[in-house]
């Protein structure tokens, strides 16, 4: 780390009560919740901007903003379930599901209402599914999810049977319209963050997942449901699988084979764990997870400007994801309280 | 005599708040080192300072004559300073043999020599006089043997400063005689041992020399004979501990709680008690016996296979959290780390954890949360040093505290409480027993498991004697002795 090392020997030669938080130093960014966090954004974002001035047009603005929103809503849903000590592999599947079925509704001419509340209905029923089998048969969330991804990945290319479903004009206010100059789908995905930031912060149920995945037996022994909470918690991130899956169906215009699916789902856990949630559980907040979300699609953003070469995009989306956990795990060692 | 580690004026703040305030230490080989003090006293600092987990702020260690400012793990070990922590640290899926030699597998070529792993392993415990098969799996053996297996472990590894962090925590009196007299085989083969405890009689029984620590300072250093068990708990405390039988009003007629013909396995056999409003009874049993099930049968963790329950007239079914909760009966665990409290959050969320979800409240506010929880602060004594710290920072007394202030101020008809001193200081303990002397007189029926028969005869009205899973006695508290007490707890075996 060569950032640290001017920062660090001053440190620590001034003594321990001489640290004020106006000195920006690297040990008083990490104080800062996502201080790192925030500095990597910065940079990348700064770098992008002086090489590609194509970088900073509302155009591009838009569009990154439009791209990060669908995996914002998996990702909001995820850092509620993962700070349960829960995961689900299988949202993106499970949006890629509705992708094909809301395309093959709407093609056969059901009115979008309909079409909006099937999807949900069912997306939700794959999340409770998910939830039942966790609950109740004590296989690994990991494990679990995984298959039903696969599963669900599976379904979804039977269900377009190889081919390209378009849908014309329907829905496509939601993915493309703009209201005071901000798209639909951020929109929407921002209500959909600030819903969950709210719950895990202000409401019983944020609480509780809290508390479940800190210890789930002490959860359970101070009369907390725990199994209902689970199985609501899996329905709600099925429920907004499916509503990042009709997003990103409005946004194509068409259901075509392999959209979302598990390549969509390993975004979004990036995203969730470069914003600093534990994999085990316990803490975990959504303020990390839009930082993470923004970080990966600027990220991804910044390579296409660049006109660097595609394959790369993993190569740096991996390294940026074990980059951030590296300092959240510094930063969490240098919490108070460890 | 030189001493073999000698430390002076060291200190250790974390952020700003001072553990260690310049303190000093010699330990002499072939000596057993007492080192007390109350929770947060510094003691593990101390440790880990010497164990080079923490690196001091400022003074001296120096081993064999030669000083060293800043120890490390690595060299801490190489220079023969040894730890064995309070929370057992083997791998629980290898053998015995594995673990005594860790680290260090003897070779032929470049395969495991296995016939020389055991040989080495069970040499290295038969010389501290341990008899344990070097085949069976770490995680099956009891607590006390898996002490001795990591005493032997860093014996062999030439650890020649010992320091042991309540070895006899949670143990069987029988259990903690077997870590005790292994504790004087290492002193009479020379090692220097530093011993840390609570229990103010052990330590009067098996150290040499006794230090006492208080806010991080050294208060008295002295050879034990010097010492009385009085002015060692005042130099802890820093005022004398009164923890004497308060009058209780008499308990009243009605049943609080009944427990009739628990079954469970082979571990708790036909356990009948009842406890009327007002009144505690203790279960007394060496540790692991029938009173260590009571907690999962009676809180609905586990059904058991035969039983009933009654609590306040009303029959409870077994198996059900939620049910057993509705009854109004409380079940304040003894293992507050895996079952009693979830480390990360903080101390007012711990503390309303319950309380919270009874009252069924939908919101949450941290403002007023922490208005709701300073009340129960203030009249459960939690001290945290900064605002509203995540409990896991708390000292093991406080934390003792939070669990206590959760479920009992969640207007309980009945409590069963399992060891609520486990684990911290004398000043602590005689507040808990104060709550708990409180409680009853509020009318709660309190059913006491116990492993500590000072504990029980402190606190109970009755005793019910438990052994290999059957109850072997019954007796009201003022017709017996602690002598008889301990006597028929571990003499008691049913024919």
């Amino acid at each position: 780390m060569s950032l640290k090392t001017p920062s660090a020997a001053q440190d620590a030669v001034a003594p321990p009560s001489g640290r004020t938080a106006s000195r920006p130093t690297l040990q008083n960014l990490l104080r800062i919740p996502h201080g790192g966090l925030i500095v990597v954004l910065v940079l990348v974002a700064l770098f992008t901007a002086l090489q590609a001035d194509s970088f900073t047009s509302s155009q591009n603005l838009l569009n990154v903003l439009r791209q990060i929103s669908v995996t914002a809503v998996i990702a909001a849903g995820l850092t509620l379930l993962m700070t349960a000590g829960g995961m689900d592999f299988s949202m993106g599947s499970n949006a890629a599901v509705t992708v094909s079925v809301g395309a093959t509704l709407l093609h056969d001419g059901r009115s979008t209402l309909v079409t909006v509340v099937l999807t949900l209905l069912l997306a939700t029923l794959i999340g409770l599914v998910n939830g039942l089998v966790v609950t109740y048969t004590r296989v690994a969330p990991f494990v679990a999810t995984l298959a039903s991804a696969m599963l669900l990945d599976g379904v979804a290319l039977l269900v377009l049977d190889g081919e390209s479903i378009t849908i014309g004009q329907r829905m496509w206010a939601l993915g493309n319209d703009k209201v005071l100059g901000i798209p639909y789908l951020c929109v929407v995905a921002v209500v959909v963050l600030a819903a969950i930031g709210l719950a895990m912060r202000f409401t019983t149920f944020g609480r509780d997942a809290f508390a479940m995945g800190g210890n789930e037996h002490v959860a359970r022994l101070s009369g907390i449901n725990v199994s209902g909470r689970k199985l609501a918690l899996y329905a709600l991130a099925g429920g907004l699988a499916g509503l990042a899956g009709l997003m990103l169906l409005s946004r194509l215009g068409a259901a075509a084979p392999n959209t979302g699916g598990l390549q969509l789902q390993l975004t979004a856990v990036a995203a969730v764990v470069i914003g600093g949630t534990s994999l085990a559980g316990g803490h975990g907040t959504v303020v990390g997870t839009v930082l993470g979300v923004v970080l990966l699609g600027v990220v991804a953003n910044a390579l296409n400007l660049l006109q660097v070469n595609s394959y790369y995009q993993f190569v740096v989306t991996g390294g940026v994801l074990l980059v951030a956990a590296i300092i959240n795990e510094f930063q969490r060692k240098s919490a108070p309280g460890h | 005599m030189t001493a073999v580690l000698r430390v002076r004026g060291v200190t250790k703040s974390f952020g700003g708040a001072a553990a260690l305030k310049g303190v000093d230490l010699d330990l002499y080989p072939g000596e057993i080192h007492a080192l007390m003090g109350m929770n947060g006293a510094g003691k593990s600092t101390l440790v880990q300072v010497l164990s080079g987990v923490h690196q001091a702020d400022g003074g001296t260690v120096e081993v064999n004559g030669r000083t060293h400012s800043g120890l490390t793990v690595r060299k801490a070990r190489r220079l023969g300073i040894a730890c064995v922590p309070q929370r057992r640290e083997l791998a629980m899926g290898l053998t015995v043999a594995e673990n005594v030699m860790l680290g260090d597998l003897p070779t032929r070529g470049r395969t495991v020599h296995w016939k020389a792993v055991k040989e080495g392993a069970r040499a290295a415990l038969s010389g501290l006089g341990i008899e344990i098969d070097v085949e069976r799996v770490a995680g099956s053996l009891t607590v006390a043997e898996q002490t001795m297996v990591e005493v032997a472990r860093e014996v062999r590894r030439g650890g020649r400063i010992l320091i042991l962090d309540e070895p006899t925590a949670c143990l069987s009196a029988k259990d903690a005689n077997r870590i005790r007299s292994l504790v004087r085989t290492l002193r009479d083969d020379g090692v220097a041992v530093v011993y840390i405890s609570h229990y103010i009689d052990e330590v009067m029984a098996v150290a040499d020399r006794l230090t006492v620590l208080r806010d991080g300072a050294v208060v008295t250093s002295a050879p034990a004979t010097e010492m009385d068990p009085a002015s060692l708990v005042r130099s802890m405390v820093g005022r004398d501990v009164v923890s004497q039988r308060p009058e209780r009003p008499a308990p009243k007629v009605e049943s609080g709680l009944t427990v009739r013909g628990l079954s469970h396995g082979r571990a708790v056999q036909d356990f009948t008690v009842e406890v009327r409003k007002g009144e505690i009874v203790a279960v007394l049993g060496p540790a692991g016996d029938a009173q260590s099930r009571l907690f999962d049968l009676l809180s609905g963790r586990q059904r058991p296979d035969a039983g009933e329950m009654v609590v306040d007239a009303r029959a409870v079914p077994f198996g059900r959290i939620a049910a057993s909760l509705a009854s109004g009966l409380r079940c304040v665990t003894g293992d507050r780390r895996t079952l009693g409290l979830v480390q990360e959050l903080s101390l007012d969320e711990n503390l309303m954890l319950a309380g919270d979800r009874f009252a069924r409240r939908r919101l949450h506010r941290r403002g007023e949360l922490a208005r709701r929880a300073a009340p129960l602060r203030s009249s459960y004594g939690v001290v945290a040093l900064t605002g509203n710290p995540p409990v896991g920072a708390l000292s093991g007394g406080n934390q003792q505290k939070v669990l206590l202030g959760k479920w009992l101020e969640t207007e309980p008809v009945a409590c069963f409480l399992e060891d609520p001193t486990n684990g911290v200081d004398v000043a602590a303990m005689a507040d808990i027993h104060s709550l708990v002397d409180e409680l009853a007189s509020r009318g709660v029926a309190v059913l006491l498991a116990s492993s500590s028969a000072e504990e029980v005869m402190r606190l109970a009205d009755r005793v019910v004697v438990v052994s290999a899973g059957r109850t072997v006695a019954e007796h009201d508290i003022t017709a017996i002795t602690r002598d008889e007490l301990v006597a028929t707890a571990l003499g008691g075996q049913p024919q």
